[in-house]
């Protein structure tokens, strides 16, 4: 009778009950709104991590990050003999890597010379996808360079533009070099585009004075879950290198990734709070207009633990009609965002680019964070319940019915 | 204390006392009362003359500031809340001014709920309902709710609600102040039905004269003291009821 009477009661008052469940179905439609954002940005995040800045995973010279010393090479052909037999490997770049100045006519800037192998680069890097003035490198020419729009716009460099770049080779010694600009890349990350330049990795070499070496390996693997195995591998056969994985070698995203359900946690926090006083004031209004009649139902018999059930199931019966609600509502709007994505590029592009973020969101449902987000939007109400409840049993008969 | 096995209610130098600390109110002075099975009593007295209060106190809905009431030779004063509630559901029954039916419940269920409450089996609260039904002559109302029913209808309903948990005696708070002649009419009829043929006691506050000629014993009631208890077999008013112009 207990849940009979409850569903009866919740649909006395309908405007109220209405307030209720949708509260319940706005408050779990922000909650998995906010994880399905959160979820889209770091999944693209991680994916630009991967496909285009640092990919699966980058090998080393044990020494080589602490300050980029031209010296401390790994052998390419042992590299690429090992390397052929490991599992998992979809493609490989090699690279040399070195840091100096550029300077045009009008200006300098410290960067990254990234020494490549066109070929392989594309596809690890997919650094053909991001050239939006001129072509790639060809292996064939040796004095040419790729720039970044955020740097070429700085040095105010274009397509064709003649500039020196100026580093220390393996024995210390300075050497310059004559390149002339034949691409302008962009990724969504300004800082990456700011700082890095592509060159043919044999003419760096050259430069550098060096022959069948490279400084740094950057492996993409078949699928992503593998990363920590092949590493794992990877490491027991080049003991005498470095063997990281994405979230090493880009530890800022990591970091991210790792503190979003942080996040997620206490935005959720904050719409419960608000949730569960909306509920309160709800329940405790309809407490209060029912006096009267828990009062006759204590005073025929109906004992206290009763009656605080009845008015927590009937919360709960509002919660479980805006739950299904709630996600139909989610899903739904995160359905639609996940085709056209949320295009936040008129209030914060820039600051999405200089951290690394697209400024095209494309949320995904949390499904794995669904039956959390549900437990709590339930456990709001059900807690929520319990000063109405309470506020039930405390009426005394003979004053209840008084009133 | 006269208690005996067909004694009901004994009350004992009951008082209570509203607003101790601030404007005090005594609302029932040093009563003494005992009712026996099957009695049909009036309980009559000016507003404020504390019948309510009184009724409350008997039904163990208040708690007196100083005496003793026993309920079936049990002292109701002495229990606790949980275990009070549980006496009254399954030793009294309660009629209300204003009938206070559950709206969302259908009259029926409304008649139910309070043998559901004592874990009564399924078939068992089904004949229960057909007799009840049956003696308040609503059988064909069941499954209609109490905003379908006149006030008459609902207050007969209260009146089976009462009696669904077979108890003691049945208290009822001016049970025909809401009602036209021809409704209070037909439930006095109905609770003297049962009075007689089921012996339920009965013990109803009222200021309403047709009520009080049915009664067979009444009891006034004036600034919270008994001032006359009168046993009656006649149905001509008391004259002591009389004298107080009601």
């Amino acid at each position: 009778m207990n849940l009979s009477l409850a569903w009866r009661n919740i649909w006395r008052n309908r405007s109220r009950s209405f307030i209720i469940l949708t509260s319940v179905a706005i408050g779990l439609f922000a909650g998995l709104f906010v994880l399905g954002l959160y979820a889209g940005m770091m999944r693209s995040r991680v994916r630009t991590v991967i496909d285009s800045e640092v990919s699966h995973i980058q090998i080393h010279h044990k020494n080589f990050k602490d300050d980029f010393d031209p010296a401390l090479v790994m052998d390419e052909n042992l590299l690429k003999d090992s390397l052929r037999s490991v599992q998992g490997i979809q493609s490989i770049a090699y690279r040399a890597v070195t840091q100096g100045m550029l300077s045009t006519a009008t200006g300098s800037a410290g960067v990254q010379i990234n020494g490549i192998k066109p070929a392989d680069e594309v596809l690890v890097s997919s650094l053909n996808t991001k050239i939006i003035e001129g072509q790639i490198l060809n292996e064939e020419t040796k004095s040419h360079l790729l720039i970044g729009k955020k740097l070429a716009d700085k040095l105010k460099v274009k397509l064709g533009s003649k500039v020196v770049l100026t580093f220390t080779d393996q024995e210390s010694n300075m050497v310059a070099g004559a390149f002339r600009i034949v691409g302008i890349y962009q990724t969504i990350n300004a800082a990456i585009d700011e700082l890095n330049i592509f060159v043919n990795q044999q003419t760096l070499n050259t430069y550098l004075g060096l022959k069948q070496t490279c400084h740094e390996v950057a492996i993409r693997l078949h699928r992503d879950e593998d990363v920590e195995q092949v590493k794992l591998t990877l490491q027991s056969q080049f003991p005498q290198y470095v063997v990281e994985s994405w979230r090493e070698c880009s530890p800022e995203t990591d970091l991210m990734v790792s503190t979003l359900d942080q996040y997620s946690a206490i935005i959720i926090v904050i719409i419960m709070i608000a949730l569960a006083f909306g509920i309160i004031n709800t329940m405790l209004m309809s407490v209060l207009e029912r006096t009267r009649e828990i009062g006759m139902l204590t005073a025929l018999g109906m004992n206290r633990p009763r009656v605080f059930l009845l008015i927590l199931l009937e919360t709960v019966m509002l919660t479980l009609v805006g739950v299904p609600l709630g996600l139909f509502l989610s899903w739904i709007t995160l359905a639609y965002f996940q085709e056209v994505g949320i295009d936040i590029s008129s209030f914060s592009g820039a600051a999405m680019s200089g951290f690394g973020f697209s400024s095209m969101i494309f949320p995904e449902f949390p499904s794995s964070s669904l039956l959390m987000v549900m437990m709590i939007v339930i456990s709001t109400a059900l807690l929520a319940a319990i000063f109405p409840s309470l506020k039930a049993i405390k009426l005394q008969p003979a004053d209840a019915l008084r009133q | 204390m006269n208690t005996s096995t067909s004694t009901v209610i004994d009350a004992h130098k009951v008082s209570r006392t509203f607003n101790p600390e601030t404007i005090p109110v005594l609302a029932v002075d040093d009563v003494h009362l005992h009712l026996e099975r099957g009695e049909f009593t009036a309980l009559v007295g000016p507003s404020g003359s504390g019948k309510t209060t009184l009724l409350n106190l008997l039904g163990g809905l208040d708690k007196p500031d100083k005496g003793i009431i026993h309920i079936n030779g049990v002292d109701i004063t002495k229990l606790p809340a949980n275990k009070l509630i549980d006496f009254r559901l399954h030793n009294i029954g309660f009629v209300f001014q204003s009938f206070n039916l559950i709206p969302v419940l259908t009259a029926k269920e409304n008649v139910e709920l309070i043998m559901q409450l004592q874990h009564r089996k399924k078939t068992e609260i089904a004949e229960r309902v057909k007799i009840l039904f049956h003696q308040i002559g609503l059988e064909d109302k069941v499954n209609t709710r109490p905003a379908q029913l006149s006030g008459g209808q609902q207050q007969r309903v209260a009146v089976a609600r009462a009696l669904a948990s077979k108890p003691q005696f049945v208290l009822a708070d001016e049970p025909t102040a809401n009602l036209d002649s021809k409704s209070a009419a037909n439930l006095l009829d109905v609770m003297a039905k049962l009075n007689v043929e089921e012996k339920i006691t009965f013990i109803f506050s009222t200021h309403d004269a047709r009520v009080i000629e049915r009664a067979r014993r009444v009891i006034t009631l004036v600034d919270g003291q008994i001032h006359s208890d009168t046993a009656r077999v006649e149905t001509n008013v008391p004259h002591e009821v009389d004298k107080l112009k009601l």
